[in-house]
């Protein structure tokens, strides 16, 4: 490693600067508790003493206009060192609404200035690894000189994303700084008890394309080196850079953790002999650096600073609570033609919804050259992912907007979240999982995805529209049947949608694809090749989000569906009118977030009896809510109670007979529908 | 014959006890030198050394040694030698035991001294070293958090070896 800087050579000037941000972080961060105590907010808490060097260094390398950062919840000194001021910090910590990250929507003590690329995180530490592979994928694509800097402690090391981003990133070869300050605890948790390798970062010495760098995170020098040496390498060489750096905790993990229960006194007078500010102020008096005097004089004026930041602070306004319901999605585009999603073309060919799926992905990439798409066996010479709804794109638009990620779901939507941070120009399509059935493991990027545009009080949204392929009624068993919409929708932060026709399929992916923020775009599987799903599909259909079709009207009962259920409702419907049993109006809702009860309110005002019928489990299903808000609203229209078939509240079985027991069917849906007409 | 500098961190406890041991071994022979205000000119004084120091955390030289790496870059011992003792922890710390000493015998070897006094590794059980020379150790030693009952005995022995080799 070149040494670059040391006590003997460098420009005093820099030494008083980094003195200076040194003093002047420490004493915001042993003022901290005293809000708490003070019932001023900064509930949360996490001392950064003992780990001055690193997070100094990070700071200081942390080029603005080039570099992305993602500093963890105890990187105070990092942020302050980066660029942020005191006032910033403070109004973070009690939650001010001027709060530069969140505006006191997000916890104390996490730092972030979106608009200078110090970027909101998660305090799920280490997710944001994720994310700077993602933004570092951006950087190269574009030609962009600069690295993406992630920081967290050792023990985030034992979490799979974390891993998942180092894989990535090495096999990509982008240009990120994994920086890792280890301390030696996770909370209260040794490392012994973490990983066998004390220096964790050899667990990846392995890895190709990556470069492994020890420093002292306690010595300026040793890690303004460290960081001054990964930053050139890795942007030299493409390739990521882990940076271990070794610090110390000298005070609790938080201030809800009390060391003292599981650390002695003979560690505590350890660690504190080893505190980094101490250090670096006896050497630049014992290397006549500077005086006695010009140290006090840089105490004394940062005593003042934080004084004055402290007072600007306290005036700041609090954040309005009539504000909670801003930024939870950002506005769609609009369609300008086909304003309510219906359409009248009579003329041309059906195409099946894969095709029309297909299609309409290739016209918005020819039409935005800043969209990309990857997921698992999505390019692969001819094959264009399991179900060929990506086929020929890869040929058609190439390796760098179309290709396979790796079997790691946590990073196909991490790195999307991340690439969108490089500019809100981008938009990424993602097939989140082969099925939705292996989605589970990205859950916890899809709450991240959900989260940023309301914890980033609107500076940030991730441009993604998430495609899953759904459902049963494969003969796919219990982990290729999966409906997970469910689970998904009780996450505010996302619009969701779902198909049951080929043309409504185009519609709301070329609305998905030209919208912000985030849209969990779900695919029946089993309509991709279906005659009863195929349809006429305008070449420029659009259809808006919360807009529902009525598929067949009606006027003794309503079914309110989506996706594979939908083609049910309308069989049950078409025997049921044979038979002279009744008239029944099927709305599919399409979209389910935001949901559109305007339609389905002014349907039952019509029938007074409805059903609510879908794939998915009876049971806690999104039927509930669609059921309650019913009740809820529309009780004095209703003629009958509101009656609800899907499936049972089992997993679904592999044998036919097993399949045809657990799902929804015709006759089912004709048998309840037929008691609920008779009632 | 000029006496021998013996260089340890007076307020390090165990560092302390086998400095004091080797100074009674040794007797008149050897001066005593805090290391925690030691400058380069102090080791330039002397023609023989005893140095010795334990190793923190993760295989880290203490702050105070840490603190007078960058005043010893340019320290010149031509023709000089040197013996080295360390301490380390074999069960808590096997990935970097001893790290410490190794530390010193590169910045001594730096400067151009020839060290003395190493050791055998064997008796020990640890997975890396930086004080490890194939099967030696480059100076003595010393596990008091895990075979103390040994340390009186490696410390004879020692300074038996090193008071002909420092000749």
């Amino acid at each position: 490693m070149k040494k670059k800087y040391d006590i003997k050579t460098t420009d005093v000037e820099l030494l008083k600067k980094w003195y200076h941000l040194m003093v002047l972080g420490r004493a915001i961060d042993d003022k901290a508790p005293a809000y708490l105590l003070q019932s001023l907010g900064w509930s949360f808490h996490a001392p950064y003493a003992g780990h001055d060097g690193i997070q100094l260094a990070i700071g200081q390398t942390f080029t603005k206009g080039e570099d992305f950062l993602f500093p963890y919840y105890r990187d105070m000194l990092t942020a302050l060192s980066a660029g942020m001021t005191a006032e910033e910090l403070i109004l973070n910590g009690i939650s001010k609404a001027t709060d530069p990250g969140s505006g006191g929507r997000h916890m104390s003590n996490h730092f972030a200035k979106p608009e200078w690329h110090i970027e909101n995180i998660s305090s799920a530490t280490g997710t944001h690894d994720l994310h700077a592979a993602g933004v570092a994928r951006a950087m190269v694509y574009y030609g962009h000189k600069g690295v993406a800097i992630t920081s967290h402690g050792e023990s985030s090391t034992s979490e799979g994303f974390v891993y998942e981003a180092i894989n990535g990133a090495s096999n990509e070869r982008l240009p990120v700084i994994f920086v890792l300050q280890d301390n030696g605890y996770g909370i209260s948790v040794p490392k012994k008890d973490q990983t066998a390798n004390r220096k964790v970062a050899d667990n990846f010495s392995g890895f190709a394309n990556l470069r492994i760098i020890h420093c002292n995170g306690k010595d300026v020098f040793d890690s303004m080196n460290a960081m001054a040496e990964a930053r050139e390498f890795a942007i030299e060489n493409r390739t990521p850079v882990i940076v271990h750096a070794n610090c110390v905790r000298i005070g609790s993990h938080s201030n809800s953790d009390k060391h003292t229960l599981y650390r002695d006194e003979n560690e505590l007078a350890y660690v504190k002999d080893a505190d980094p500010l101490l250090k670096f102020r006896r050497m630049l008096l014992r290397y006549k650096r500077l005086t006695e005097e010009d140290l006090k004089k840089i105490e004394e004026d940062a005593k003042k600073e934080l004084s004055a930041a402290n007072r600007k602070a306290l005036a700041a306004p609090d954040p309005d609570p009539k504000t909670i319901m801003d930024f939870v999605l950002p506005e769609p585009y609009e369609p300008q033609k086909y304003k309510d999603g219906t359409h009248n073309q009579t003329e041309g060919e059906k195409a099946f919804m894969v095709t029309a799926i297909n299609e309409t992905m290739k016209a918005e990439f020819r039409r935005n050259p800043d969209t990309f798409i990857w997921g698992q066996d999505v390019a692969n010479r001819d094959k264009g992912g399991v179900f060929n709804v990506t086929k020929g794109m890869q040929q058609e638009f190439g390796e760098s907007r179309v290709f396979n990620a790796p079997i790691a779901e946590d990073y196909i939507v991490g790195t999307a979240n991340g690439m969108c941070r490089f500019d809100p120009k981008i938009h990424v399509v993602i097939e989140g999982a082969e099925f939705a059935d292996y989605f589970w493991p990205a859950v916890e990027q899809y709450v991240e995805c959900t989260h940023e545009y309301w914890r980033s009080n609107g500076k940030f949204t991730p441009n993604i529209t998430m495609r899953l392929a759904s459902g049963g009624y494969i003969g796919g068993g219990l982990y290729h049947s999966q409906n997970i919409e469910g689970a998904l929708t009780t996450l505010p932060g996302a619009r969701v949608v779902c198909p049951s026709f080929a043309d409504d399929a185009a519609g709301l992916l070329r609305t998905s694809m030209r919208s912000r923020g985030f849209t969990l775009f779900i695919e029946p599987k089993a309509l991709y090749n279906s005659t009863d799903a195929a349809t006429i599909v305008p070449e420029d259909f659009e259809v808006p989000f919360g807009k529902a079709r009525i598929r067949r009207e009606g006027a003794d009962l309503t079914m309110v569906t989506y996706g594979n259920t939908t083609h049910l409702c309308l069989h049950a419907a078409e025997r049921l009118e044979k038979e002279g049993l009744g008239s029944v109006e099927v709305i599919d809702i399409r979209s389910l977030i935001p949901l559109d009860k305007e339609t389905i309110f002014e349907s039952i005002r019509k029938t007074g009896k409805v059903m609510v019928v879908h794939e998915d489990k009876v049971f806690s299903g999104f039927g509930a809510e669609i059921a309650a808000e019913i009740g809820t609203e529309m009780f004095r229209y209703l003629d009958a109670p509101v009656q609800r078939i899907g499936s049972t509240f089992t997993p679904v079985g592999f044998h036919p007979s097993l399949e045809r027991a657990i799902l929804p069917s015709d006759d089912k849906i004709y048998e309840a529908a037929k008691t609920l007409l008779e009632y | 014959m000029k006496k021998i500098g013996l260089f340890y961190a007076t307020k390090a406890e165990k560092t302390s006890w086998v400095a004091k041991k080797i100074q009674e071994i040794l007797g008149k022979d050897v001066e005593a030198v805090e290391v925690e205000h030691a400058w380069q000119n102090d080791f330039e004084a002397y023609d023989r050394l005893i140095v010795g120091a334990s190793t923190w955390f993760d295989g880290e030289l203490p702050t105070y040694w840490d603190e007078l790496l960058p005043e010893l870059e340019s320290l010149n011992l031509k023709g000089k030698k040197i013996a080295l003792f360390g301490l380390g922890d074999e069960v808590h710390y096997p990935d970097n035991f001893a790290d410490g000493l190794g530390i010193l015998a590169e910045l001594f070897e730096k400067a151009g001294a020839t060290l003395v006094g190493f050791t055998l590794t064997e008796g020990y059980t640890f997975r890396k070293s930086h004080a490890q020379r194939n099967d030696k150790w480059c100076g003595l030693v010393v596990d008091l958090d895990n075979h103390s009952e040994k340390a009186e005995k490696q410390i004879q022995e020692w300074c038996k070896q090193v008071k002909k080799e420092l000749e």
